[in-house]
């Protein structure tokens, strides 16, 4: 009898005590005592209707346990999910940000760079014993006009400022309403959220004009960094017609960061125009590009010069290699996608989008064997047995599961102490309440939606699942 | 919240901070800028040929020295904004993972199978009834969609678009087209749209309840026995109709909500008649990627600081349990009890006597010299008789 005790008084205490210790607790003295107890224990907890708390005892080390039930704490799993993919969210934001400060405080500088000069000038004129009144007037003049310039351009400055501010905090605020206490925002929030996943990615796979439409017409477009990729449309668009100005422009203003990176975008660029003026013939043009442009560079870059001075001496339609590469047109795409890569490493983008890691773990998360196991397995709701879905998750993992989940064939309802699950005399496990439905409707007969056998629905019999 | 708190919390001062340096910085330089045309107006007054006198040059000297400080000043208060500025950056750095890239395969959606990554986006904007921008994909990608995939959704949305704007005519055709089907899966679609007919009849005022009668009378007939009730207060409501029917008990009968509720009934029934899911495939496994990744990306962490890598290729499965709630269960699965695997093909379920239920690597384990106890129960009972089940 001293077996019994420790159950009733854990079961007795059970609503008072938390979910988790409750059953860590517990699943150790079921346990150590799980011959003599279960009767009891098994009874009990179904009186007290904790049937699915006593079929779910966690079987993971305690300390991953809090991994697994992130699911069911709701919010605390929605928060992770933000932190896990919103960086660029908020990153592209901030980065336009950091740049509109530098770029303010360079003009703030250049400003009172101004208004000294002009103020040297008039203190200079104190010194001299020449200060006639007309002439330091004018300069007094320049003073003030220098002033009010620099007021102008600190007050654009920093309004610009501000509104680079406020994209990052309407991002923030945004990505708040993911646990608003109302399911109907939740979804509506997720909906959305889903969108800019999939303008992103439209994005990065440079289809810009659907991007931007579907950005329109869901009013998203300050939540996405469409911005930086319409930029980037267009210096790809320009190399593609194998124009180089704005890719050089480009690397101008980010020209900071891409030294940081040790970007060999620039070069690049203009080891291909010193290609294209060999390519036109203009051999001349080529050598004083290349004395204007390959001096000062980093001394990595000295086999690529070398190779291209030594260009000059072949024709433009040389077989022989690998001066033949160089002179390829496909050389252009190689610098649209080194581009491409930069733009997204000079904004901290992954070089992955957001939406396809996304979609990977989902597909993986939901992938079982059954939907593997052709037509009888398959559930039309489940996303992994879509025919393109189930082709790009076939490399994936499966999903890993030490607890049995279980749903009825034929409602899709889930299996537990309300719902139990009967099995027919072949072996065919389905929910009571399907059955018992579809008994009703036939004069107690059941034909089993998988074997197209018949029984009755007395000869169904119980099934117990831990 | 944290994440999202933190970072608001920072841009939130870096922008009071910008607006009263702005504020600062335009009234110092309006004061100074006022300062020196009074000294400028005093100046000419002194005449255009006359040199100023000394106290002037000083009192104009000690203003130049002032206007140089307070700009010096301005230009360096506004760098010292920079650290509020690179807070914001921390904050994000701190509360938002920057490299979610490493848990996912490149590889997977690469190459041809960008074509399929394609298709499924272009399912979900059928799917969402977004079809100019589906073409506008279609267009761009050069996808090569057969044209029997995209037939069902152009008559879905059609009808729906119809139904949204409150036009029940295409709805209840195609709901008669398919009446079979459609009794054969138990929907009372076809009923509840002649239901919003009927009331749309009441509506127009009691000159049109004969027509509302004469309607009844020819459509509701099939439905008596699955519906009687509903008829009944259809039926009940005529009394009011006179008196106003907004403020009778039959007033819910007019609210909009019964409009938005035959879209989704509509919705739900033609997808599963047409074997479709009833949420967008795409999203459901959007949001089960959503739930997944933050768990992935914790276990990475664990696993990488124990040295064990290559998390997706090595194992068949994903290292850890994600619980994606009860609605995203689209499949029985049945983990053996005893010894904590899934079932497989050659490792099935099977059903002890007693009704227990393990797997059978585990019953032949635990079967000794043709005798078997459950661990579940105190039943003994002989292995051969326990039977495999299929969920």
């Amino acid at each position: 009898m001293y077996t019994y005790d420790p159950m009733v008084s854990c079961i007795s205490e059970s609503p008072e005590v938390t979910n988790m210790p409750f059953w860590l607790g517990t699943a150790r003295v079921v346990r150590l005592h799980t011959e003599t107890l279960e009767p009891f224990f098994f009874g009990g907890a179904r009186l007290l209707g904790l049937w699915s708390e006593a079929s779910e005892l966690s079987h993971l080390p305690a300390k991953w346990a809090r991994y697994s039930h992130a699911g069911e704490g709701g919010r605390h799993e929605s928060m992770a999910d933000v932190s896990s993919i919103e960086h660029p969210t908020l990153k592209v934001p901030y980065d336009v940000l950091n740049k509109k400060f530098r770029l303010a405080q360079k003009t703030l500088d250049r400003e009172v760079c101004h208004v000294t000069t002009a103020v040297s000038e008039l203190e200079r004129i104190l010194f001299t014993d020449n200060q006639s009144a007309s002439q330091i007037s004018s300069l007094l003049g320049g003073v003030v006009e220098k002033l009010s310039s620099f007021k102008r351009k600190a007050e654009e400055a920093t309004q610009e400022e501000v509104e680079c501010g406020r994209v990052v905090k309407r991002r923030v605020e945004h990505l708040r309403g993911h646990d608003a206490p109302s399911p109907a925002t939740v979804a509506e929030w997720r909906r959305t959220r889903l969108d800019r996943l999939l303008v992103e990615y439209l994005l990065r796979a440079g289809c810009y004009s659907t991007a931007t439409k579907l950005a329109s017409s869901r009013g998203i477009e300050g939540l996405t960094n469409l911005d930086v990729f319409l930029v980037a449309r267009e210096v790809e668009q320009s190399l593609a017609l194998h124009d180089t100005s704005k890719c050089l422009t480009w690397c101008h203003d980010n020209k900071s960061k891409l030294r940081k990176l040790n970007s060999s975008l620039e070069f690049n660029v203009r080891m291909q125009e010193y290609i294209e003026l060999v390519k036109g013939d203009r051999r001349m043009d080529a050598i004083r590009h290349a004395r204007k442009y390959f001096t000062g560079q980093e001394p990595h870059h000295l086999p690529s010069i070398q190779r291209c001075m030594a260009l000059i001496a072949f024709p433009a339609n040389t077989d022989v290699s690998p001066y033949k590469e160089l002179l390829s047109p496909s050389r252009w795409d190689l610098l649209i996608s080194q581009f491409r890569s930069e733009n997204l490493k000079l904004y901290q983008l992954s070089s992955q989008s957001a939406f396809s890691v996304v979609v990977q773990s989902g597909l993986s998360a939901l992938k079982t064997p059954h939907c593997y196991r052709g037509a009888t397995g398959h559930n039309p709701d489940c996303p992994v047995c879509q025919p393109a879905l189930n082709a790009l998750a076939s490399p994936l993992p499966y999903a890993h599961c030490s607890q049995s989940r279980l749903v009825c064939h034929i409602s899709g309802d889930q299996l537990n102490e309300n719902n139990q699950p009967l099995m027919l005399p072949n072996g065919y496990v389905y929910g009571e309440k399907a059955l018992r439905q579809m008994a009703s409707e036939n004069n107690d007969t059941i034909v089993c939606p998988r074997s197209r056998q018949t029984f009755n629905i007395r000869d169904a019999e119980k099934v117990f699942v831990m | 919240m944290e994440a999202c708190t933190a970072v608001a919390r920072e841009i939130e001062k870096v922008l009071t901070k910008f607006t009263s340096y702005s504020d600062h910085a335009s009234n110092t330089i309006t004061s100074l800028h006022s300062n020196i045309e009074n000294l400028q107006t005093e100046i000419d007054q002194v005449g255009a040929d006359k040199n100023i006198t000394d106290p002037q040059a000083s009192i104009l000297n000690e203003a130049m020295g002032r206007v140089k400080e307070a700009v010096t000043r301005l230009s360096s208060d506004h760098r010292d904004l920079h650290s509020s500025v690179s807070k914001v950056g921390k904050a994000i750095d701190k509360n938002f993972t920057a490299d979610f890239g490493c848990i996912s395969n490149d590889s997977v959606f690469s190459g041809d199978k960008q074509q399929l990554v394609n298709e499924v986006i272009c399912q979900h904007f059928f799917r969402e009834g977004l079809l100019d921008i589906a073409e506008e994909f279609i267009s761009e990608t050069g996808l090569e969609l057969q044209e029997e995939s995209r037939e069902p959704f152009f008559e879905l949305n059609r009808i729906l678009a119809a139904l949204k704007a409150r036009d029940l005519g295409p709805a209840l055709q195609w709901a008669e087209e398919n009446r079979e089907k459609l009794r054969a899966q138990n929907s009372s679609l076809e009923f509840k749209l002649h239901r919003l007919a009927y009331i749309n009849l009441i509506k127009e005022g009691p000159l049109s309840v004969g027509q509302a009668i004469e309607y009844a009378r020819v459509h509701f007939t099939p439905f008596v026995y699955q519906h009687e009730k509903v008829i009944q207060s259809l039926m009940g409501c005529l009394l009011y109709v006179k008196g106003g029917l907004e403020n009778s008990p039959y007033s819910d009968l007019l609210s909009p909500h019964q409009w938005s509720e035959i879209c989704d009934v509509f919705t739900r029934d033609a997808c599963s008649l047409l074997g479709l899911s009833v949420d967008s495939s795409l999203a459901v496994c959007v949001n089960a990627g959503c739930t997944a990744l933050p768990v992935l990306l914790n276990i990475k962490q664990v696993m990488q600081q124990r040295a064990v890598h290559n998390m997706w290729n090595t194992k068949e499965e994903l290292p850890i349990e994600i619980d994606l709630g009860p609605s995203s269960r689209y499949h029985s699965i049945f983990a053996c009890p005893i010894l904590r695997q899934q079932s497989t093909e050659t490792n099935p379920p099977m059903r002890l006597i007693c009704g227990h239920v393990i797997s059978r690597d585990a019953l032949n384990k635990l079967t000794t010299s043709a005798k078997l106890k459950c661990p579940y129960c105190p039943v003994e009972q002989n292995p051969a008789d326990a039977v495999q089940i299929f969920f």
